[in-house]
């Protein structure tokens, strides 16, 4: 078997690629309508993680503290969880949703959160505001468990599981995009409409990409509102883009509604977006319409300029969330290139068995390693001292000086991307993701042959 | 009254202690809001935690050292690439981060076996490197690991090696200042008096409580060789580990950020005997000030005086240019502590802004006493502001530039206020006469940017010009100005955009060679 699977051989980490799980369930929270997360825990864990994604997004979003203190560490803090719920009600009119969020803290020292909340709803709540709609619900992410990504699943779940309720239903598939860019939420959208289908989408962030208006009004938010949540349980299917970031709510929505759940593909690249698209078709009975053959094939003609020509047998890196990384892997075997190395975020034991990797082990004919719980060492050793030449990189910001020290062309994709300008914006998945991705990949290596005076004269006739 | 209350912060009364304005004829005594204490949950505060004040703010600046925080990955993912305290090393230790990677097997088993496989993971990643700081976090805090006894086991195993402890878990105090506190203990309890440096200047000096953000640092340390005085440490911007720890032959403690780190300088202090000098490297008046209070200190205040004349000569003409164009433009100074005061009243004298608010994070009372002395009548002095009361000041004072952190400026950015990172800083550094033109040249460049203009216009709505296309900066700030200061022949800055570099590029060949005075003379 030339394609091998592995687990990182140290046990510590040098250079993370990915954070923990509360971010992810931060993340979730934020594209929520009328929601502000209370994450219960020291200050650092909002603080950081809200620098971060507006790093990501140049854009500002709430996400409150309990701020854990020492006492609280000593003594409990489920005190400080009540407090910060009805200080967030009497100060955000509009607010409807807390989801609580716990940390390694507050998951240490046992704080029965769950408890908290039914006080909450028979205390507080039904006390100084009987009139007002409000849900509170708990969202377990210790951090020493999973990682950002099994965060954003677990809280994806932990919504979908407090609000759906069976109803008639609605004639609408629910749309699970997964921790993706508002460019992505454009293109998918616009692959439904073309569809005429009728979606929920979930978690939805598109308006992450929001103007100044000259009044200053502007605020940014999520756009998932609470109907649409309670709507999830009366939906013909849902569509889980990315298994390892939704599944978990696809999984519960189909045990206990008996919807039934697509998983996957992640669509990134022209064969899996031609996947998603048939898959949408058999369930909703809808044809796949002439636009999107144009759209396509638009795709591919931008393709057929550069793949045999200048991508063919490159060798790339790809690093990240696992249903990114595994997904431009397909999307990169597809257009001649070569991955070499494969950084899967966690130490998700699930990986192993993804049909995706399976296949890879099967087909691919040339070496390429699958890290497991990586970080960016991983990465680095190999280039530095085990001799591993790579023509490209693809992966988020944190990995950049890796790129920078070795010299090696990035394209920047996943989260965070806060070296580059504009990148939420832009889509990696659909037809139009394709085109993106693939002219991005290209114009790195330009560059990169420009820089490095390598056959830069290629150009002059292209 | 001087207390301000906000109509968001009504229904959380205790705020109103958090805020005053500065009113007509009032002294600290009236004035001084609360500070330093525990943070209202779910107010939203802007609020960092004691482990990120220990690790990211003053121990991960220590250029030679591997950092590893023993806990789960996130603190260490979350602390990592999010500042721009350089080094001239290559900037290892902001390039390198290390995580003991906590599971939830450690959780229940304990972590101390796993801490100790990493430390030597860690050195075997990186053999140049023999010193490593390790911080614990909430988790490993709560789990009761002992970071001290495994650290001397492997120094006991790896003889080349030295590794510095700091227990300050993310709960430990009611910001990330609580951290600030324990790391500067920690070192000087653990590490400082354990290396002999070598002295070679009759004037030896600490520089402490500076972080070297964007050279910073390196620009301070040029001045202090420019006078021939030996800096035998950094506390903590590019900042060597074993020579932080001869830190107690230094014969002066010269301390920039008085809120950071005057708790290590005023234990030398205590025992070892060293003076502390406060100083200020931001802005002209206060820079000269501080090189001629050093120079005083060792009797050579020619040397400062020669190196004032030689700065003002070139830089002051480029600061008065910008000072000319900011005159009476509205500043809100949201900084994290001791900036508060170090630029609140710098920039008034200076650069002819007015300064409307001054916030600070994790500030005491200590730093509002002094920032508000140093701010005029009418400014709105807020303890730790939370989200809506940013919104609430920022639609009262109408600002034209904010002065804050990278999330809380997206904020700003959708009111149409520009902001300026005051942690990280936009072009800097902002420290030394050259380095507080690119300040004066940043506020500029933000509040005359054509662009802030153009986004204020309503193309529905307002009536708005057509005949032009393109405005310049100079085009806007030059209108109400007077003819001869129209007429000025400068056009701003014109130094380069990394000053650093050259500065890197210096050899001892290019400092004066100062006489040492002989043992009698030394004695006198």
């Amino acid at each position: 078997m030339n394609c091998e699977v592995k687990v990182k051989d140290r046990i510590g980490t040098i250079n993370p690629i990915f954070t923990c799980q509360p971010a992810g369930a931060q993340y979730v929270s934020i594209g929520v309508k009328d929601c502000i997360g209370l994450v219960h825990g020291g200050q650092g864990c909002v603080m950081f993680v809200r620098l971060l994604i507006s790093q990501h997004l140049k854009e500002s979003f709430e996400i409150a503290s309990s701020s854990l203190h020492e006492d609280g560490a000593v003594f409990g803090a489920c005190g400080r969880v009540e407090e910060g719920v009805d200080v967030l009600l009497a100060r955000y009119p509009h607010l409807k949703v807390i989801p609580i969020i716990t940390t390694c803290s507050t998951e240490v020292i046992g704080d029965d959160v769950d408890g908290v909340i039914t006080k909450l709803e028979e205390g507080l709540l039904a006390e100084k505001y009987p009139d007002r709609e409000v849900h509170l619900l708990a969202i377990h992410t210790p951090s020493f468990v999973g990682s950002m990504v099994s965060g954003y699943d677990v809280a994806v779940r932990d919504f979908v599981k407090k609000f759906a309720r069976k109803g008639p239903s609605n004639g609408k598939i629910n749309f699970i995009t997964g921790w993706v860019n508002p460019g992505d939420v454009t293109e998918l959208k616009s692959l439904l409409k073309e569809m005429d289908i009728d979606a929920t989408v979930l978690f939805e962030i598109e308006s992450f990409d929001s103007p100044i208006m000259p009044d200053g009004s502007e605020v940014s938010h999520g756009n998932t509102t609470i109907e649409d949540l309670v709507s999830t349980g009366s939906a013909t299917h849902t569509f889980v883009l990315n298994r390892y970031e939704g599944g978990k709510a696809g999984q519960f929505l189909e045990k206990k509604f008996k919807i039934p759940s697509v998983i996957g593909p992640t669509p990134i690249g022209i064969r899996n977006t031609d996947a998603l698209l048939k898959k949408l078709s058999e369930a909703t009975g809808k044809p796949i319409p002439d636009s999107l053959v144009r759209k396509r094939g638009i795709a591919l003609d931008a393709i057929t300029d550069l793949a045999h020509m200048f991508l063919a047998d490159k060798k790339v890196a790809i690093y990240g969330n696992a249903d990114l990384v595994i997904g431009l892997a397909e999307f990169c075997l597809d257009l001649e290139m070569k991955p070499q190395l494969l950084l899967l975020g966690d130490d998700n034991s699930a990986y192993v068995n993804d049909p995706r990797v399976k296949a890879l082990q099967e087909y691919v004919d040339y070496p390429m390693e699958i890290v497991t719980n990586a970080d960016f060492w991983d990465l680095e050793d190999r280039i530095k001292n085990k001799g591993l030449e790579l023509d490209l990189i693809l992966g988020h910001s944190k990995g950049r000086f890796v790129s920078i020290d070795y010299d090696i062309p990035m394209v920047r994709v996943g989260f965070p991307t806060y070296d580059r300008a504009g990148l939420y914006r832009y889509p990696v998945v659909g037809y139009g993701g394709a085109t993106w991705l693939v002219e991005q990949m290209a114009n790195a290596l330009f560059t990169d042959m420009e820089h490095k005076k390598r056959k830069e004269w290629l150009l002059n006739v292209w | 009254m001087p207390y301000h209350e906000f109509d968001c912060s009504k229904v959380i009364p205790e705020r109103k202690q958090h805020a005053v304005v500065k009113g007509e004829g009032e002294d600290l005594t009236s004035c001084l809001p609360k500070g330093y204490l525990n943070t209202i949950p779910g107010s939203i505060s802007e609020r960092g935690c004691a482990y990120c004040g220990a690790k990211h703010v003053i121990g991960t600046p220590m250029k030679d050292v591997i950092h590893i925080s023993h806990g789960p990955v996130g603190c260490t993912y979350d602390t990592w690439q999010t500042k721009r305290y350089i080094s001239d090393n290559n900037n290892f230790q902001l390039k390198y981060t290390f995580a003991t990677d906590v599971k939830e097997k450690h959780i229940v088993f304990g972590a101390e076996s796993l801490l100790k496989q990493n430390i030597h993971e860690a050195f075997d990643a990186f053999p140049e490197i023999k010193r490593m700081t390790i911080y614990q976090t909430c988790a490993t805090a709560l789990i009761g690991d002992d970071i001290n006894a495994i650290a001397d086991e492997v120094m006991a195993e790896r003889p080349d090696v030295d590794i510095f402890v700091c227990n300050s878990p993310g709960f430990a105090g009611p910001s990330q200042s609580g951290g600030h506190h324990k790391i500067n203990i920690a070192w000087l309890n653990q590490k400082v008096g354990t290396v002999e440096p070598e002295i070679t200047s009759d004037y030896v000096i600490n520089y402490v409580g500076e972080y070297n953000i964007q050279g910073d640092q390196e620009v301070m340390v040029d001045f202090f060789r420019r006078m021939g005085i030996q800096v035998l440490s950094t506390f903590t911007g590019n900042g060597s580990y074993d020579e932080l720890r001869g830190m107690h032959r230094a014969h002066l403690n010269v301390l920039e950020c008085a809120r950071s780190a005057e708790y290590i300088c005023d234990e030398l202090r205590v025992r070892y005997g060293i003076p502390r000098l406060d100083i200020d490297g931001f802005g002209f008046k206060a820079l000269g000030d501080s090189l001629l209070k050093v120079g005083l200190f060792f009797g050579i205040e020619d040397r400062a005086e020669a190196i004032i004349a030689e700065e003002t000569a070139r830089w002051k003409p480029e600061l008065d240019w910008y000072a000319a164009r900011l005159k009476g433009k509205r500043v809100c100074l949201w900084p994290g502590g001791s900036k508060l005061w170090h630029w609140a009243n710098a920039i008034q004298e200076e650069m002819g802004v007015q300064v409307v608010s001054v916030y600070t994070k994790f500030g005491h009372q200590g730093d509002m006493e002094k920032g508000i002395a140093r701010a005029g009548v009418g400014t709105l002095a807020i303890d730790d502001p939370n989200e809506l009361e940013n919104q609430e000041a920022l639609l009262k004072l109408k600002p034209d530039v904010i002065f804050t952190g990278k999330r809380p400026g997206e904020v700003a950015k959708k009111m149409r206020v520009p902001y300026l990172n005051a942690h990280a800083y936009h072009n800097g550094p902002y420290k030394g006469f050259e380095g507080w033109v690119r300040f004066a040249r940043d506020i500029y460049n933000a509040v005359y940017s054509p662009m802030h203009q153009l986004s204020g216009v309503d193309i529905s709505k307002d009536d708005y010009a057509t005949d032009k296309g393109f405005v310049t900066r100079r085009m806007l700030s030059d209108a109400s100005l007077p003819e001869a200061e129209r007429a000025s022949p400068l056009t701003g800055y014109t130094g380069a955009f990394d000053p650093i570099a050259a500065l890197r590029a210096k050899t001892d060949a290019d400092y004066p060679q100062f006489e040492r005075k002989t043992s009698s003379q030394a004695a006198e």
